[in-house]
């Protein structure tokens, strides 16, 4: 039995310990909008949060992340309370075909919980990992630049992940 | 249904020559008489493509599908404009296979070409306008006014002289049981409120949040995964295998073969994958066993020496003018084949029974798809159902449905609902690839400067051949599945008379733009046995490369400057220079700054002209593309947004594959697997891009693909530039 929180609920599965994260979020828990794209770590279409901090889901055993905080796509924000970073997206008309776009803002709003102001260069560095085949770029880069004035303007603060919740006696003993 | 009996042709004459509002004589059959309109279960069928329930939801059945090019904006926008309703307020669904969604350009329910705006531009506005017309009509029955005195907007009828309105919502009960008038009125552009206004995309909001569904994202009740082990020879076969291991493994269900390998069959996607990875298999390697890209090139070349080809072009005495050139200059350029690599991965969810198949799957050829799980089913086409679903990439790669062919297979053995999905390796070595191609060119100077003679020769396989096979009998849906080959075979023979040519090898070298007293362009038919497909921009991907990289060359053998040498021979083509004119000036040509180099081209393809000025940097053999400037002419932009970012967008597609883009062959096999030794360019070496739109009245062109063909020849000269370096084969390297 494997125990883990997504975007703040608890789940306690019986999987197989070296199933990837990606596969138990999509088809055990049924969260898809987390993607597949190459299995090896290499495009971050699977990106998704441990702690705070971006993981690629493709190649993170789901036994690795017992007792760890996820956060997936669904958990940042929804189409009736977007993220700034989600509104970002929408105002400058980023996705495309849109199937990277997830693990895009997964990385995004990680950026910017850990530097709120990157600048051209910092963006361009932290979002190298995340490929996107449609060449999205020019506008990831103005939509977290305008992310990050929305977010400084509110003071918007990203609720900061319980980084060691308590497991449930039972899995613990 | 309408039934438009204007040609394209026609209609473009009709536009430029009405004045005021465009008065089209459609013969449309009444609403009541068309089987597949009228009301059923509370949903007013207004046509194939506009339904509209009782609350005045208006529902717009999308048959061009959405890949990231932007028809779910861009054709419900047309939609919106003439339905006077706000863009944002339509409901889009993606349309099912059916006769009456066939591409007008191609006779199939295709996307691809570039061709989903130009295509639907009268189509989809008619629609509109049609259902415009009955609002106007129901709401004149019960003010008791002629229709003519009511106007719309923002989803109401108005009748301003009693300053009276009613809601498109408030009018559905009578609006059900009237009929298409026989003439309609499309808008003035003057009158556009969306069309060239509206910016914004309307999918943005589901694909910001996680919530857009692709294809791997179909969920089907009781559904099983698969996972296909295929020979790693291209064309091989399944010799022998022992399934033992792979049926001990935690989860299998099952392992059947299927025609492309062996299949795989668990109830989860990793189990199958792991079950897989236990499975031996013996494979009959077949005659591509010892293919090599080497092979390739010099079958090309033997092939290029043994028959001049087809001529496509024979304008002048090209000889004499070879002969009597003050400069005469020679060279070879090649390009390689090249995988899709869109970032959804091949997969399909297949569900056959005894009398349907349902197919849920990202695919640009909903009744292509019919096709496929037809052949390996009992079914007949009319028997499969194909939901089509938001498409994580497209470029070509899923027009072909071998994706849909294997899952169908692989249900209708297993008896199971199955969802396939490829690995990004099976993805990268059993993709359908952008052809490789050989090119001979000659060009003569004269003594005063001048082009005066123009010779290429190109050596490639046709995509025809390879993709007529899955296409023609969706052209002839009543045709028996025994007679599929035929049909097939019919179109390789007769193409050009019974089938439509395909121009897809020498597209963009053919149609060469500029005006040289002697132009001499020929095809030598030549194919590996590699299959090949479409590919973003297609023939133009290769040859624009080929043709505006030799324009250069020559341009610099004959010491003149690359824009002006161009523009000399384009003087009667003032679209064209209108292009290139803006392009240099927005990028300050010939005055780059210290340390940086520029180069150009231009190319037209899918009816739209796109100049690129590139700019690049070097360092050692490393080089980086800092800044490219990129302005089209597409017609009217339906949404200049999205004309932006389909520039961008081609810019940086072609511009991975100028810096990276090949697949190799060796020993039959396929060498690159996965993103590390297939690069895509990554957000830390995208370059700015500059854009910019020539303004145009015309009837909107192809924007999904012309920002692609320019950027290779462009950067090639850019590194000449640099390095002094002549770069002839793709992809661009320094070392």
């Amino acid at each position: 039995m494997i125990e883990f929180r997504v975007n703040g609920n608890t789940q306690r599965l019986d999987v197989e310990g070296d199933t990837p994260l990606l596969w138990v979020l999509r088809d055990t828990i049924g969260l898809t909008g987390t993607k597949f794209g190459c299995g090896m770590g290499l495009c971050g279409a699977c990106t998704v949060q441990m702690n705070g901090q971006p993981i690629r889901s493709c190649s993170m055993p789901v036994s690795a992340i017992h007792g760890q905080e996820i956060t997936t796509i669904e958990g940042v924000g929804t189409m009736d309370d977007l993220h700034p970073v989600q509104q970002a997206w929408i105002d400058e008309n980023v996705p495309q075909c849109g199937y990277c776009q997830s693990g895009q803002i997964m990385s995004a709003t990680a950026l910017l919980a850990s530097n709120p102001n990157p600048s051209d260069d910092e963006i361009k560095q932290y979002m190298a990992g995340n490929i996107c085949r449609c060449g999205t770029y020019p506008r990831i880069q103005k939509a977290i630049k305008k992310a990050s004035r929305a977010m400084q303007r509110t003071g918007f603060a990203e609720s900061s992940p319980n980084l060691n919740y308590e497991l449930a006696t039972e899995v613990q003993s | 249904m309408m039934d438009v009996t204007l040609s394209r042709r026609q209609f473009f004459k009709l536009s430029m020559t009405a004045s005021g509002g465009l008065v089209l004589a459609t013969q449309l059959s009444a609403c009541g008489t068309d089987t597949h309109s009228g009301e059923k279960n509370g949903v007013w069928h207004a046509d194939a493509w506009v339904k509209m329930d009782a609350e005045g939801q208006v529902k717009f059945l999308l048959d061009r599908v959405e890949m990231g090019q932007g028809t779910y904006t861009g054709l419900t926008t047309l939609l919106a404009e003439e339905l006077d309703i706000d863009p944002s307020l339509i409901e889009v669904q993606f349309a099912p296979a059916d006769t009456r969604y066939r591409n007008p350009d191609y006779g199939l329910q295709i996307t691809g070409g570039s061709n989903s705006l130009s295509s639907s531009w009268d189509q989809i506005r008619q629609s509109g306008a049609a259902v415009r017309a009955v609002m106007t009509q129901a709401a004149g029955r019960v003010w008791q006014v002629a229709p003519e005195e009511c106007s719309t907007m923002d989803g109401r009828v108005v009748h301003a002289a009693t300053q009276r309105s009613l809601n498109y919502s408030d009018l559905y009960a009578v609006a059900v049981k009237e009929s298409v008038p026989n003439s309609l009125t499309l808008k003035d552009p003057a009158d556009f409120k969306y069309i060239g206004k509206h910016n914004q995309r309307l999918d943005a909001p589901l694909k910001s949040t996680g919530t857009a569904d692709f294809g791997i994202d179909t969920v089907v009740p009781g559904m099983a995964f698969a996972v296909v082990s295929r020979c790693p020879v291209i064309g091989g076969s399944v010799k022998h295998f022992d399934a033992t291991a792979a049926l001990a493994s935690a989860g299998v269900k099952q392992v059947v073969e299927i025609t492309s390998g062996i299949a795989v069959i668990a109830d989860s996607y990793w189990q199958a994958r792991k079950g897989l990875n236990a499975l031996s298999v013996e494979w009959d390697e077949g005659e591509n066993a010892s293919l090599s890209t080497q092979a390739v090139f010099e079958q090309y070349k033997q092939m290029a020496d043994q028959d001049e080809g087809d001529s496509r072009r024979d304008e002048g005495d090209i000889e004499s003018a070879l002969s009597n050139g003050d400069l005469v200059i020679s060279a070879e350029y090649q390009a390689p084949f090249l995988a899709h690599a869109t970032m959804e991965p091949q997969n399909c969810v297949a569900h056959v029974q005894a009398d349907r198949c349902d197919i849920w799957a990202p695919t640009q050829g909903p009744d292509v798809a019919q096709v496929a799980a037809a052949k390996v089913t009992d079914l007949s086409l009319d028997q499969i159902f194909v939901h089509t679903t938001f498409i994580g990439g497209g470029f070509g790669r899923r027009l072909s449905q071998d994706f849909v062919a294997e899952a169908a297979e692989i249900s209708a053995k297993t008896g199971l609902p199955i969802k396939l999905i490829w690995s990004r390796e099976d993805d990268t070595q059993h993709d359908i690839y952008r052809p490789a191609s050989y090119h001979r060119l000659k060009a003569a100077v004269s003594a005063d400067g001048k082009l005066t003679g123009w010779q290429h020769q190109l050596v490639c396989p046709k995509i025809l051949s390879w993709y007529v096979w899955d296409a023609a009998p969706a052209q002839f849906p009543w045709a028996p599945k025994f007679m599929y080959n035929t049909l097939a075979n019919a179109g390789i023979a007769g193409e050009g008379v019974l089938a439509p040519e395909d121009h897809s090898p020498f597209e963009g070298a053919e149609s060469y733009p500029y005006a040289v007293e002697s132009v001499d362009v020929r095809y030598t038919h030549a194919d590996a046995g590699v299959p090949v497909s479409y590919w973003r921009s297609v023939g133009h991907s290769q040859n624009a490369f080929v043709v505006e990289g030799f324009m250069n060359e020559m341009a610099h053998a004959a010491k003149q400057d690359p824009y002006q040498f161009r523009r000399n021979l384009l003087k009667d083509n003032a679209q064209a220079v209108a292009v290139l004119d803006k392009v240099v000036a927005l990028a300050n040509w010939g005055k780059a700054p210290k340390g940086v180099h520029q180069g150009l081209a231009l190319h037209y393809s899918f009816g739209s002209w796109v100049a690129q000025v590139v700019e690049v940097a070097v360092e050692g053999t490393q080089y980086q593309v800092n800044r490219v400037y990129c302005v089209i002419d597409c017609g009217l932009a339906v949404n200049p947004d999205i004309v932006h970012s389909q520039m961008e967008s081609g810019v940086i597609f072609a511009l991975t594959a100028a810096k990276y883009g090949q697949i190799d062959i060796e020993q039959g096999r396929v060498k690159q697997s996965n993103f590390h030794d297939y690069q895509m360019l990554r957000m830390n070496e995208c370059p700015e891009i500059v854009i910019d739109i020539i303004p145009s009245a015309q009837p909107p062109k192809g924007v999904g693909e012309p920002g692609v063909p320019p950027l290779a020849p462009a950067l090639a000269d850019a590194l000449f530039s640099a390095t002094g370096k002549r770069l002839r084969e793709l992809p661009l390297s320094l070392s």
